[in-house]
C-alpha cells in the first residue's frame, strides 16, 4: 500500500487555459501515463457552470471515473467573502456556501473537501453535521507561511502572514477531539517545507522590477539568512536597510524565505488528522549525476516523506504544480510543459515513497 | 498570471451602435486559475496609447447576455464567469480607435479572496478598489502591455 500518488488538476491550469486538455484528458494522463488514480480538483475551474452544474456533467463525471477506476480524493472549495458586494459575508452565509460545496462534493464522489486557511473554525463547526450526513470530510489547508507546531513561534502581524492564525492546526485538532467527529482534519501543503524562493519566482521578479528594486531583492536573497524568524522581521530588516524602498511587501516576504515555516518532525503527531496533502512544487530539475531522477530545489520532500512513512501515513499526496504562473509573461516558446513537470514530480514521489518502509505495511 | 495571454490576439475592434462608431472592444480571459462569481469582477485598468479609460466607461459581455456595466455586474451574485470562457470588454469612446497598431495597458480587478481578510474586508464593500491602483488585482500583479492591430469589422 504505502503512500498514494494523486494529481490536483490545478497542475494543468495552463494547458486547460489554452484549450489543450480538459478534465477527461487529465483523467487519461493519470490513468495511462502516471499509472495512478488519485484526483483532486479546483471546483471553479473543472465544474462547468459552477455552482449549478448540469446533471449531465455529474453523470458524465461519475461514469468516466468509474470506467477508469479512479478515486475522487479531494475537491478544493473557496470562500469569496465579497460575493454579495453589499456586505461582507456573515459566518452563517459562509457556512451555507460550504455546506452546498459539501453536497456537490458528495454528488461527485469526493471523499474530502479542502477548505481554505482563512475559513473560521466556527464556520467549519456549523458544517460538521452536513459533512457527516454526506460522508465528506472537511480538511483545512495548512499553507505556507503557517507552522504545524507553534512552539517557539510568534504570531506575525503584517500582510497575509498576519491574517493567518499560527494556531490553526491546534484549532482543528481541538475541534475534532471536542466533537469526536471523524469528518474534520487537515490538508497540509508541501509549501510549508519550502526553504528558499523558487528560481522561477526570482526570474519573474527580475523581469519586472526596476534596477533599484532588483538590487533590493538581491540584498534580501543574500541577507535573509541572517534575519530573525518570522515575516515581520523580514519587513523590518528591509525597511531598515532601504528606508525609501519600493518593493511590494508580498515580494519582500517571498524573497526573504530562508527557512521552511514548518519543521518536518512536527508532522508526526498530526498524521492521524491528515486527509490528503498538496504536493506543491515549482520546477523539477534533474539531480546532478542521477539521470532520470528529479527534484524541486526549493522544497524539502525527502524528510517529510520519510517521516510520513515512519508514521504509517497511507493517504494521497496530490501534485500541485505552480511554477507555470511565473513564466506566463513571456512568449509561448518559453512556457513550461505542465504534463512533463507532473511526470517528473511523480518520479520523485514514488522514488521517495520506496526509499523507506511504510510502517502501515509492516 | 497569464500576463501575455489575457487579451485575445486579433480581437481588438471598433464597436458600431446606431450606425456610429461608439467605442472599441477586445476579448479577455480571467487572470486566475479559477473562475469567479461574476459579482466579484470589478472592472479594468485600461490605457490605450497612454490614454486611460476608467471603469465608468467600460462594459463586460459574458454568458450570452448583452454587455453590462460594472454597476450591473456587481449585482450578479449567483452568476459565474467560468474559467474556460472568453469575455468581451467594451469601452465607450466616440469615433473608436484609429486604424493601425495600439499600445494597450491592462490590469483586471477581481475581488476574489481566500476567506476573511479584516484589513480590507469592510473597506472593499464601502470603497471597492480602483483597478490599476494595486489592491484587488487578484493574481495579475502588474499592469500588462499589449501591442494590438485594430481589426476590420465593427466598421
Amino acid at each position: 500500500m504505502g503512500i498514494k500518488r494523486g494529481v490536483s488538476f490545478y497542475s494543468y491550469q495552463q494547458t486547460q487555459f489554452f484549450g489543450k486538455m480538459f478534465w477527461k484528458d487529465m483523467v487519461l494522463e493519470l490513468h495511462d501515463n502516471l499509472k495512478t488514480d488519485g484526483i483532486e480538483i479546483i471546483d471553479e475551474s473543472t465544474i462547468p457552470h459552477y455552482p449549478f452544474p448540469p446533471q449531465e456533467f455529474i453523470y458524465d463525471w461519475n461514469s468516466y471515473l468509474a470506467r477508469y477506476d479512479m478515486k475522487a480524493v479531494t475537491k478544493d472549495v473557496y470562500l469569496d467573502v465579497h460575493q454579495f458586494r453589499d456586505h461582507v459575508m456573515t459566518h452563517k452565509e459562509a457556512a451555507e456556501r460550504l455546506k452546498y460545496d459539501i453536497k456537490l462534493a458528495a454528488d461527485m464522489g469526493f471523499q474530502n473537501i479542502r477548505c481554505l486557511c482563512l475559513v473560521p473554525i466556527d464556520v467549519i463547526e456549523m458544517c460538521l453535521e452536513t459533512a457527516e450526513k454526506y460522508n465528506v470530510r472537511i480538511g483545512k489547508e495548512i499553507h505556507a507561511p503557517l507552522p504545524i507546531s507553534t512552539v517557539g513561534k510568534k504570531q506575525p502581524t503584517k500582510g497575509m502572514a498576519g491574517a493567518l492564525d499560527i494556531h490553526m492546526v491546534d484549532q482543528i485538532i481541538d475541534l475534532a477531539q471536542r466533537t469526536g467527529s471523524k469528518h474534520v482534519g487537515l490538508v497540509p501543503d508541501f509549501g510549508i517545507f519550502q526553504y528558499r524562493p523558487s528560481q522561477v519566482a526570482i526570474d519573474y521578479n527580475k523581469r519586472h522590477l526596476n534596477p533599484q528594486q532588483i538590487e533590493e531583492m538581491e540584498w534580501l536573497l543574500e541577507n535573509s539568512i541572517n534575519f530573525e524568524d518570522g515575516e515581520d522581521a523580514a519587513q523590518d530588516a528591509y525597511r531598515a536597510q532601504f528606508p525609501n524602498g519600493t518593493l511590494n511587501p508580498m515580494i519582500v516576504e517571498s524573497m526573504s524565505l530562508h527557512k521552511s515555516s514548518a519543521d518536518p518532525e512536527d508532522l508526526r503527531p498530526i498524521v492521524p488528522y491528515i486527509l490528503s496533502m498538496h504536493g506543491k512544487f515549482y520546477q523539477m530539475t534533474e539531480i546532478e549525476g542521477e539521470p532520470g531522477h528529479y527534484e524541486d530545489k526549493a522544497i524539502n520532500y525527502a524528510d517529510p516523506i520519510r517521516i510520513l512513512n515512519e508514521e504509517g501515513f497511507q493517504g494521497y499526496i496530490n501534485s500541485e504544480y505552480e511554477g507555470q504562473r511565473d513564466q506566463q509573461d513571456r512568449g509561448k516558446e518559453f512556457l513550461p510543459d505542465e504534463v512533463e513537470e507532473v511526470r517528473r514530480h511523480h518520479e520523485m514521489l514514488q522514488r521517495l515513497f520506496d526509499a523507506t518502509p511504510n510502517k502501515g505495511d509492516l | 498570471m497569464f500576463d501575455s495571454y489575457l487579451i485575445k490576439e486579433d480581437s481588438l475592434q471598433n464597436v458600431v451602435e446606431d450606425g456610429k462608431v461608439a467605442g472599441f472592444k477586445f476579448a479577455v480571459r480571467i487572470a486566475d486559475y479559477r473562475g469567479c462569481y461574476l459579482s466579484l469582477h470589478n472592472g479594468y485598468y485600461i490605457s490605450v496609447d497612454d490614454v486611460e479609460y476608467p471603469k465608468e466607461v467600460q462594459k463586460f459581455e459574458i454568458n450570452g447576455k448583452a454587455p453590462r456595466d460594472f454597476e450591473e455586474i456587481k449585482k450578479c451574485v449567483w452568476e459565474h464567469w467560468d474559467y474556460d470562457d472568453w469575455g468581451w470588454v467594451y469601452v465607450a469612446k466616440e469615433g473608436g480607435l484609429a486604424p493601425g497598431k495600439h499600445h494597450i495597458g491592462l490590469q483586471q480587478s477581481i475581488l476574489a479572496q481566500y476567506g476573511y481578510f479584516p484589513e480590507h474586508d469592510e473597506e472593499w464593500v464601502k470603497n471597492p478598489p480602483i483597478p490599476g491602483k494595486g489592491a484587488g488585482a487578484g493574481k495579475s500583479m502588474f499592469i500588462c502591455y499589449f501591442d494590438l492591430d485594430l481589426q476590420e469589422g465593427g466598421k
